[in-house]
């Protein structure tokens, strides 16, 4: 009860996008990949991941996380994550196939096994 | 007993305020998200028109509209715009600048976390001009009605009003009734739009006030997201959404209501709704509203732009005039009906002759001036031979494309489409051209040669030093781009053009300000409004490239209305560019048959 209190509460980072019209909400989507950049910033946080499309080429995703100061409270910061981790990363995919986005639900880096899971506005 | 009166006197001389007091409005205001917290927080559903007033060009925008859009460059930090802020999740610091001599509070500052710093000026000055360039936060003036501060907002650059997409333009005022009882600040806002609203959009919002509240600046800078081809404009084509019936399936509403509108704003309205979950009905055939009036020529106005650089309105097309030392720099010269008004404003703005003018494209309201100004120039340097057929003294050097001088003159015995003296003097063929900053006071000027967009000959002027960029008819903001398909023009060029303004501009902050922009017509704009007019011009020539790709015919495109979201601000059924014109012009430019 209380943390539901919080969350309607709290001051959330801005999204200026809404999240329901960019993801579909209610699917997720797994990609496996290398990080090739981690933003760690506010409003919101990107990870970009490398993965192996369907011609064995390579394909970039973002895939958009928690403010930086959403992050730091839950034990995430800018050096959690280094160019060249291997990641599996479950998200809400974006409504626009194109553009290759996800918003974060998980994160795995199998090597060490650390693991992220949660929400964010 | 003297000494009694005495302190009386002083204790009422401390205690009772002047006469100008008002409400003191200053401190930190907690927003209260029990008000719409779905759709101010994370944000509302796609399809989602309830309770806007919106018409059937707003519907269309915003059916068509994709949220992929907020990871171009251009629109990553767009804050919110002055009327939507409101409901954001963001709290109100507001602050207070004093007249030092009289102690009146002269503005006030509504900040909400540096995303957005409004200043409402309480000191009686005018709003700009019509020319003015627009921002995020607008330009507000207020005024005291008894208790309640009446807030007056023009110049809003366009934004939505709901972040699924629904618009609203640049032409938006508003209106603002502020509030305060005790601890708490309640916000009455009544927005006019005459391009997508067919009513006021009407709304209050409260806030609490709490100096603990979370007042962190939330900064922004641009970062490379997703990767796609230049100029990708993520957008849906018409009638392959069905937001609309998924919204109203899933909140057991008439499909007819949520597309919003006036008519489902009333209790009358339940009367005529028939069992939810229906198919698209009347609204679907709605008719568009009339354009908004355009103002009229009017005597040639000057606006500031830098200290030396200033854009003249009102001779047709726009020009841009940079002063320094030894002369004046003229980019574009208007109708020539309407030289001698300019030339009277530019004499206005430096004492020094016109020693260069740059034309953008060949049209005549963009050099019908170049004969009048010639005449009453003078070339630097001034150690060049003097002198024309005539033995009149050499006239400034008139910087075009080649293709602007071949559209302007003809050969020996033919008859020339303008005067010798109004031809280009300097011209260039390749794909840019630098000017020496010694002959122009320092002003680094290069010209960009935009292939096959308004014609064949259109430069982009960039005034380095200044940061301005001159678009010529590359870019106007009061019609849709003007095509001279028989002068070379394309609907490709045009937009590799606005994709090229878009390279070259930089924000100072917040996609705002940095760069200043001249449109061919219109207001003075940044890269963002150029980024809202580049995603407006792709999205109708990807709706009519996929028209031809199913083979419908000219007709059948113009029957369509491919545009009709957008007609209401840049279309028109009369005058010379019509948007019958611009869509054949689009048509036929894509290979259309």
């Amino acid at each position: 009860m209380l943390a539901s209190v919080a969350a309607v509460f709290a001051t959330p980072a801005a999204a200026h996008h809404s999240f329901a019209a960019t993801y579909f909400e209610d699917k997720q989507q797994t990609i496996e990949g290398d990080v090739v950049q981690f933003v760690f910033r506010n409003p919101h946080s990107f990870v970009h991941v490398e993965i192996s499309d369907d011609k064995g080429g390579a394909q970039r995703w973002a895939v958009e996380w928690g403010s930086g100061q959403q992050l730091s409270g839950q034990g995430v910061n800018r050096e959690t994550l280094k160019v060249g981790d291997h990641v599996v990363v479950v998200g809400s995919p974006g409504r626009n196939a194109e553009d290759h986005r996800m918003r974060m639900r998980s994160i795995t880096r199998p090597k060490d096994g650390w693991k992220w899971s949660g929400t964010f506005q | 007993m003297a000494r009694f009166v005495g302190l009386v006197i002083l204790v009422f001389t401390i205690t009772v305020p002047p006469a100008f007091a008002q409400v003191d409005l200053s401190g930190v205001w907690g927003q209260r998200q029990h008000e719409d917290q779905q759709e101010r927080g994370p944000g509302g559903e796609l399809g989602d028109y309830l309770g806007i007033p919106l018409n059937d060009a707003a519907r269309l925008r915003a059916d068509s509209w994709d949220a992929a859009l907020y990871g171009l460059a251009e629109w990553q930090c767009r804050p919110h715009g002055a009327d939507v802020m409101w409901r954001s999740v963001h709290p109100l610091r507001v602050t207070k600048d004093i007249d030092p001599v009289t102690g009146e509070t002269i503005a006030y500052h509504f900040n909400f976390d540096d995303l957005l710093d409004r200043v409402i000026y309480l000191d009686g000055r005018p709003h700009p001009p019509e020319e003015a360039a627009h921002t995020w936060a607008g330009f507000s003036t207020g005024k005291w009605e008894g208790d309640v501060l009446t807030i007056t907002t023009t110049h809003l650059k366009e934004y939505i009003l709901r972040r699924d997409g629904v618009p609203r333009s640049d032409l938006a005022t508003m209106t603002e009734h502020i509030m305060r009882h005790g601890d708490f600040l309640t916000i009455f806002q009544i927005v006019k739009d005459p391009v997508y609203l067919t009513e006021p959009w009407i709304l209050s919002t409260d806030f609490q006030f709490d100096p603990r509240a979370n007042t962190t600046p939330e900064l922004c800078e641009i970062e490379e997201e997703t990767d796609h081809p230049k100029g990708w404009v993520p957008h849906r084509l018409p009638g392959t959404t069905t937001d609309a019936e998924e919204f109203a399936k899933k909140h057991n509403l008439s499909v007819d209501a949520v597309r919003g509108g006036a008519e489902t704003m009333y209790p009358e309205y339940r009367k005529t709704l028939k069992p939810a979950a229906g198919t698209l009905g009347a609204q679907a055939a709605a008719s568009q509203n009339a354009g908004p009036a355009r103002a009229a020529a009017a005597d040639v106005r000057v606006l500031k732009i830098r200290d030396n650089v200033y854009m003249l309105s009102g001779a047709s097309g726009n020009m841009v005039v940079q002063t320094f030392a030894q002369g004046v720099t003229v980019v574009d010269t208007g109708l020539a009906q309407n030289a001698d008004r300019a030339l009277a404003a530019i004499k206005q703005l430096s004492t020094r002759p016109v020693v260069h003018i740059i034309n953008t494209n060949a049209d005549p309201d963009h050099v019908g001036g170049n004969e009048k100004l010639a005449a009453a120039g003078r070339r630097i340097p001034a150690d060049i031979v003097a002198g024309d057929a005539a033995g009149a003294p050499e006239g400034p050097t008139i910087v075009a494309h080649e293709e602007v001088l071949a559209r302007m003159s003809a050969p020996t015995g033919a008859v020339a489409p303008a005067p010798v003296r109004a031809w280009p003097t300097d011209t260039y063929h390749v794909d840019y051209k630098k000017l020496s900053a010694h002959f122009h006071g320092g002003e680094a000027i290069q010209l960009f040669h935009e292939k096959a967009a308004h014609t064949d000959g259109d430069s982009l002027v960039w005034l380095r030093r200044a940061d301005v960029l001159v678009t010529g008819d590359l870019f106007t903001t009061t019609t849709y781009p003007v095509i001279n398909l028989a002068a070379g023009g394309s609907i490709n060029g045009v937009i590799s053009a606005l994709n090229h303004i878009l390279d070259v501009a930089f924000f100072d902050y917040r996609s705002e300000g940095g760069t200043m922009i001249v449109p061919g017509h219109g207001r003075l704009c940044d890269a963002s409004d150029v980024a809202y007019y580049r995603d407006m011009v792709t999205i109708i020539r990807d709706r009519v490239q996929d028209a031809i790709r199913k083979g419908m015919t000219l007709q059948q495109v113009k029957a369509a209305k491919l545009s009709r979201d957008y007609d209401p601000r840049y279309g028109s059924t009369t005058g010379p560019w019509t948007t019958d014109m611009f869509i054949e012009a689009v048509y036929k430019s894509l290979g259309g048959k």
